[in-house]
């Protein structure tokens, strides 16, 4: 059974040496999306005026801002589209800009419908 | 790298990410979820600390930095650096279903694949930081738990984040 397990894993993460799985583009060129991801999300989501920080006491993400989530969630899906390998046109540069385009939509107009604020924010302790 | 050192080292990394992390985003300070109020209380009740116990209620109730350096070992295992960022999206997902207000889970694991990226320079696999998160953790909740309370509370304090009695 070990070896099973073994084989499985080592297959997953065959190729695996630079630590970019069975993704196709050069190193570089992921750096590339990552970056134009990240870039684009925020600059759209500031287009969107989103503000930039969350409030002050970093401690309700349910507050949604440019800087977090939207380039988490561009990143995120990106990412899966790298895996999958499908990169589209020009090493993968549109695709980062699409995806930035709409996570920073995402976030603006669908996150509190699709993860809506926990009922009981105002008191935590309700439990009590 | 000797596999018994790597996981010891790992293991010690991993603690320092997970729990500077976590206090830094203000874990100690009050309990994200119901369940880590509860579990506070009770480590107090035992003779912890409150702060330490929210710390050890919120590690366990939702996904923070401790389940998000776990999971990003394991996604940079299978599919490198891309699978340690689709980890940090998942664990944010889980975040949401969990009503878990906090950021520590999202940060952690991205700098768990940071961490993991520079040490595979080292030699280091990511399969020692899965062991280590594993032992990591165990120090924190399977071992004694009051005491490990005690310490967090420390720790917090120095980073001012400890909950007000």
């Amino acid at each position: 059974m070990f070896d099973l397990v073994y084989s499985t894993v080592s297959f997953a993460s065959y190729g695996n040496a630079f630590g970019l799985s069975n993704v196709a583009l050069s190193s570089f060129d992921i750096l590339l999306a990552y970056i134009v991801a990240i870039v684009v999300a925020i600059i759209v989501a500031l287009v969107l005026k989103l503000p930039l920080l969350p409030s002050k006491p970093y401690r309700y993400s349910f507050d949604v801002s440019a800087l977090y989530p939207t380039p988490v969630i561009a990143i995120g899906i990106l990412s899966i589209f790298l895996v999958l390998n499908y990169t589209f046109i020009y090493n993968g540069i549109i695709l980062a800009a699409i995806i930035g385009i709409l996570s920073a939509l995402f976030v603006k107009y669908l996150f509190d419908f699709v993860f809506p604020k926990p009922l009981d924010e105002s008191g935590e302790d309700g439990v009590q | 790298m000797n596999e018994v050192i790597g996981i010891i080292i790992a293991a010690i990394l991993c603690w320092l990410n997970f729990v500077i992390v976590d206090t830094y985003f203000g874990l100690p300070e009050q309990p994200g979820v119901k369940g880590a109020r509860i579990v506070g209380e009770d480590v107090k009740k035992r003779g912890g600390d409150i702060a330490g116990g929210f710390f050890q209620g919120n590690v366990l109730c939702s996904p923070d930095a401790s389940a998000g350096t776990l999971l990003a070992s394991i996604g940079y295992l299978l599919l490198g650096i891309p699978g340690g960022i689709i980890a940090a999206f998942f664990v944010f997902i889980g975040n949401r279903l969990c009503g878990d207000p906090g950021y520590a889970g999202t940060i952690g694991s991205l700098t768990a694949t940071i961490i993991v990226f520079i040490c595979s320079f080292v030699g280091f696999t990511p399969e020692m930081f899965i062991v280590g998160m594993v032992i990591a953790i165990l120090t924190i909740q399977g071992i004694s738990q009051v005491r490990a309370s005690i310490i967090l509370g420390k720790i917090a304090q120095k980073f001012n984040r400890h909950a007000e009695e």
